[in-house]
């Protein structure tokens, strides 16, 4: 039922070192401006080409910083789908279910309304099982689909159908 | 797939994938090295270095970076990390803290709603920390008295605020039943098993 540890994949790894080396060059960015501006503020003479060199310098790490931060953006994304797939493609749905939720941004109590949704129980029953009004269990189913980005029940079963297919190819 | 999958009928039980304990990743590797790096260096600041050297004023730039950094990353981070998961809700905070202290047992994947009030006070108040410092060393605020009074007040109430933070994670884990500590560490908060329903 556990997820994978980072460090044992290649991506988990790879976020790890990419983590580790934004948070070395962003201190050094900023370091860089630092002394920028300091020189400046002390004897500021803008037709130095040593100052516009570490403008220059402080500027390329910066960019960097935000390379890399898109980059380790894009790992995560592909640990969780590659996640998904695997979870799924071991028949471990209920892990699948999760990681979807997770990042849907779902609160603790639309998770489980949408769990009961996904086992194909109308809102009637599942405000009667969680003892709340009906129209709490519609705004939650709502908010859910709303966050989910689909239109209806009948989507949010296909989002599921969809990851188990692609995982027993 | 219909009703009668469920054996008992009776209250809020959760379904079976809820049976067992969950594993949910939360927090990114970046968030959690920016988070002890920037709790070391606060350490650091406080009890090691001497103010009137150049050491002191390196990890203040340094801890100013990694918020700042962070900052940046609550715009453009996954989900957990991002502003938008954790906004800072004075009268959500005050509800949570309520709820609390009647029973509720609600279960966050990001900060809780009181926790948020006080990751923005902290890097606000860092952030403060590392202008009021700067500015001591520049020619313009060199000597002044406010600037220094500042920076000291400011190294209280943020004393003051990391003291009430660790008792929140602490109160937080014992309540609900989740390692928050183990999540900053490894990244994943352990659901107890029976989802939670709040
Ligand atoms: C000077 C010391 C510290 C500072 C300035 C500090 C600051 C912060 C900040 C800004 C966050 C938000 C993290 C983010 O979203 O990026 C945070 C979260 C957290 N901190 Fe600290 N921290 C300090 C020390 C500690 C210590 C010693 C512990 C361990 C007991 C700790 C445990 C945590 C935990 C568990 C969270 C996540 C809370 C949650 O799940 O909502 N912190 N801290
Ligand atoms: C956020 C991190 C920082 C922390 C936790 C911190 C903490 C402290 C503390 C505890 C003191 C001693 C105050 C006292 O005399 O009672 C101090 C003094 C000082 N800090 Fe910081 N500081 C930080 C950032 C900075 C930065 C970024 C700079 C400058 C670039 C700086 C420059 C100074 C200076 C010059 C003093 C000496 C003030 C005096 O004349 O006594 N600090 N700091």
């Amino acid at each position: 039922m556990t997820q994978t540890p980072f460090r044992q994949t290649a991506d988990g790894r790879r976020a790890i070192v990419l983590a580790a080396v934004i948070v070395l060059q962003a201190v050094t960015a900023v370091f860089f401006v630092g002394d920028v501006v300091s020189d400046f503020l002390h004897d500021g003479r803008l037709e130095d080409l040593h100052m516009w060199i570490e403008m220059l310098a402080a500027l390329a790490l910066a960019g960097g910083v935000a390379f890399l931060m898109l980059e380790l953006r894009r790992v995560l994304t592909r640990l969780a789908a590659l996640d998904r797939s695997m979870r799924a493609a071991r028949g471990e749905m209920a892990e699948v279910i999760d990681g979807f939720f997770t990042e849907w941004n779902l609160t603790p109590s639309e998770r489980d309304v949408a769990l009961l949704v996904l086992k194909g129980i109308d809102n009637e029953a599942i405000a009667q099982m969680r003892g709340t009004a009906p129209g709490t269990v519609r705004a939650q189913c709502t908010s859910i689909y709303a966050k989910a980005g689909v239109d209806g029940r009948a989507q949010l079963f296909s989002v599921f159908m969809e990851e188990l297919l692609a995982g027993e190819s | 797939m219909t009703e009668a999958t469920f054996t008992t009928g009776k209250g809020a039980q959760a379904p079976d994938p809820a049976a067992a304990p969950r594993d949910i990743r939360v927090w990114d590797p970046l968030v959690r090295l920016i988070h002890w790096s920037v709790a070391a260096g606060v350490f650091v600041n406080a009890a090691v270095t001497d103010p009137e050297k150049q050491p002191h004023e390196l990890v203040g730039y340094a801890i100013l970076a990694l918020v700042l950094l962070r900052l940046v990353w609550g715009l453009m981070g996954p989900r957990p990390a991002r502003f938008t998961s954790f906004p800072p809700n004075p009268l959500a905070a005050l509800r949570h803290l309520w709820g609390l202290f009647h029973g509720a047992r609600g279960v966050h994947l990001s900060h809780n709603p009181a926790g948020a009030l006080m990751v923005y006070n902290l890097w606000a108040t860092l952030i403060g920390m590392g202008a009021t410092g700067i500015m001591m060393t520049t020619p313009r605020y060199f000597g002044i008295e406010w600037v220094e009074e500042a920076h000291e007040a400011l190294f209280a109430w943020l004393m003051l605020s990391v003291a009430l933070h660790i008792a929140g994670v602490l109160l937080d884990t014992a309540l609900t039943r989740v390692n928050l500590v183990r999540a900053m560490l490894d990244g994943r908060k352990r659901l107890p098993p029976q989802g939670p329903a709040g």
